[in-house]
């Protein structure tokens, strides 16, 4: 508890300053058919975060550490990262209704996570142990699903505008987003951001696995992988120009999806094959 | 009608009511504005002045006297015109008081424009406001009117969609232009043709930052006299295949029995892993592109017919605009009737 509310309660709070954002934007845009300032947009998303930070910050005093032990944490962890991301990276894209797609992405994912009690499982222990690195390693992992998230997002607009030009339907959304090339250069840019963040992530893993191999998961490695060489494979064929642009995007799509499910897989409770010791890569997103 | 509200008057003649042939005969040229300003200074019924003469209207703003028994306006401008008075009633339209405020504000937003929410009128006031103050026409009221109906209509333009949306065939062109390679800079243009509508497109997309031109026409001769203004690289047409993939936005419009962009020189381009799509603009007649070229993903092909839609569609938009825009110019009127009265202007 903190400041008089539960985890729980700021993260229900900051879901809804999210929705709220998301719905007031959207209204904005398809019913008065303006823009909302990017401040105000800026300013209530900054404000959900906070929230948000708050929340997790009040988890992560209760357990001892960073609050990535479920699928509720590692949700509102990926949400929280997204976020970072728009507030601090977010205006240099200079992409109009980043911030409200953005929110309405954070809302739908922290209402998936908040629906399901089990995803919040109350048996929890400190799962880091004592050591920062593999905290740092998981953090970070979850932060490139942010930038993923993110660049899913973008992926999104791309085809909805491509869409537009090709159907000719030029209403809604269309005059109020960017072009398609800067879209697609940003899409790139995103993906090579996750990609080096995922990297170093898995590089620092790497360290404490090669001595504590026998306590990984198969599954759990061999998902977090999995993710790792589908987002290597689109970046050099997007450079290669093997994967054309709609397909890039559609396919950066698909694979965020399929990295969401993948958290399922890291923070499952198969057990290794030998009892954990609180120091195993994927062991510590449990 | 109360006292207060005749102090502030309003002459109009505007396209709404007088065609251009009548119109005409009410422009004015610098030497008659002096000459307007001048009767209208020395009228002893009227204070306060503003002219507005575009192509489209002539409008006449004047605080009146308190003593000033009716409108004074028709006078000074058959005085000017040296025509009756009655010929002048028949064409005019007046209002007063909050009327007269809440008609300077539509016009300023382009409510009341022959292409709805043109953007160039609000320049226009403000320029016959800036000569109203130079010709010693406005005072107090006209000030403090005139300054208020602008920040009206920049509202008006920046909270409804009156404004958005291009009305003009090659700026609707260069619209998607901007939609697709956002920065023209890098985006490099071939005119295919030597047309005016071609012309004109690639003036527009040279004015929002193309940099890179191509021409190709039949006759070298004639790509090359309308590529100088372009600095553009002149060709022949009948080599298109030899310098289309140097090129992003194709602009065609050159006379053929049949498209001349085809579906298999487009491939040959590989449009869908090029770092640009392809924007192909065809305003010929017969069309000059193949729509099948449509099929690549990179690629997005507009005729006439669809920019001429998209133009209607945007003049559709803005005129359904006009009432939401109506309602917040009285709402703005009013509240600047109420101020001039606190403030003892009328």
């Amino acid at each position: 508890m903190l400041f008089g509310l539960e985890d729980r309660q700021w993260i229900f709070i900051a879901t809804v300053v999210f929705a709220i954002t998301f719905i007031l934007g959207t209204y904005s845009v398809l019913k008065l058919q303006r823009k909302t300032a990017s401040v105000y947009t800026l300013g209530l998303v900054t404000f959900g975060w906070v929230l948000q930070t708050i929340g997790l910050y009040a988890r992560g005093l209760e357990y001892g550490g960073c609050p990535l032990a479920n699928n509720f944490e590692l949700v509102q962890f990926t949400v929280w990262s997204a976020i970072v991301l728009y507030i601090f990276v977010g205006p240099a894209f200079r992409v109009s209704l980043l911030g409200v797609l953005t929110s309405g992405f954070a809302a739908a994912l922290s209402i998936l996570s908040l629906t399901f009690p089990g995803w919040d499982s109350g048996s929890r222990e400190a799962i880091f142990g004592d050591n920062p690195w593999i905290e740092t390693h998981a953090a970070l992992a979850l932060f490139s699903y942010g930038v993923f998230g993110i660049q899913a997002l973008i992926s999104g607009m791309y085809l909805s505008q491509s869409r537009s030009l090709k159907t000719k339907e030029l209403g809604g959304l269309f005059r109020f987003m960017p072009s398609i090339v800067e879209l697609l250069r940003i899409n790139q840019r995103l993906l090579l951001i996750g990609l080096v963040i995922l990297t170093v992530s898995l590089g620092i893993g790497r360290v404490h696995w090669a001595d504590e191999n026998t306590t990984v998961d198969a599954l759990k490695l061999t998902a977090t992988i999995a993710v790792w060489v589908a987002y290597g494979i689109i970046y050099f064929l997007r450079v290669r120009k093997v994967l054309s642009s709609k397909r890039f995007a559609w396919t950066s799509i698909a694979v965020f999806a399929i990295a969401l499910l993948s958290l399922e897989a890291v923070s499952s409770d198969t057990p290794p094959t030998e009892p954990p010791a609180a120091t195993s890569i994927e062991n510590e997103l449990r | 009608m109360s006292s207060d509200n005749s102090r502030f008057l309003l002459l109009s003649i505007n396209h709404e009511h007088v065609p251009l042939e009548e119109r005409e005969s009410y422009s004015v040229n610098d030497d008659k504005l002096r000459e307007l300003y001048r009767l209208a200074r020395e009228s002893a019924e009227i204070e306060e002045s503003l002219v507005l003469s575009t192509c489209n209207r002539f409008e006449l703003y004047a605080k009146s006297t308190a003593d000033s028994p009716q409108n004074p306006l028709t006078k000074i401008l058959a005085d000017l015109h040296q025509i009756d008075c009655e010929e002048i009633e028949s064409h005019a339209i007046t209002e007063m008081g909050q009327e007269a405020v809440t008609h300077l504000i539509e016009v300023s937003a382009g409510l009341r424009s022959q292409i709805t929410g043109e953007a160039e009128i609000l320049g226009q006031v403000k320029q016959a406001y800036a000569k109203s103050q130079e010709l010693g026409g406005a005072g107090k009221l006209i000030n403090r009117v005139a300054q208020k109906a602008f920040q009206a209509a920049k509202q008006i333009r920046h909270n409804t969609p009156i404004g958005q949306g291009t009305i003009n065939i090659s700026n609707v062109a260069v619209d998607l232009s901007l939609k697709i390679f956002g920065d023209l800079n890098e985006a490099s243009v071939l005119v295919l043709g030597t047309g005016e509508i071609g012309e004109k497109t690639a003036q527009s997309l040279m004015r929002r930052g193309a940099k890179k031109f191509g021409v190709a026409s039949r006759s070298i001769e004639r790509a090359t006299a309308f590529a100088a203004p372009f600095n553009a690289k002149p060709h022949a047409s009948d080599n298109l295949a030899s310098y289309l993939p140097e090129y992003d936005i194709i602009i065609a419009g050159i006379g053929v029995k049949e498209a001349i962009i085809t579906k298999d020189l487009v491939r040959k381009l590989k449009p869908d892993y090029r770092d640009n799509p392809l924007f192909l603009i065809d305003l010929g007649l017969p069309r000059n592109i193949d729509p099948k070229c449509e099929d690549f993903d990179n690629v997005y092909i507009y005729n006439l017919d669809d920019l001429a839609k998209i133009s209607e569609d945007n003049l559709a938009e803005r005129r359904k605009a006009i009432s939401a825009s109506r309602e917040i110019a009285l709402q703005k009127s009013s509240f600047i009737w109420q101020n001039l009265q606190k403030r003892g202007l009328i």
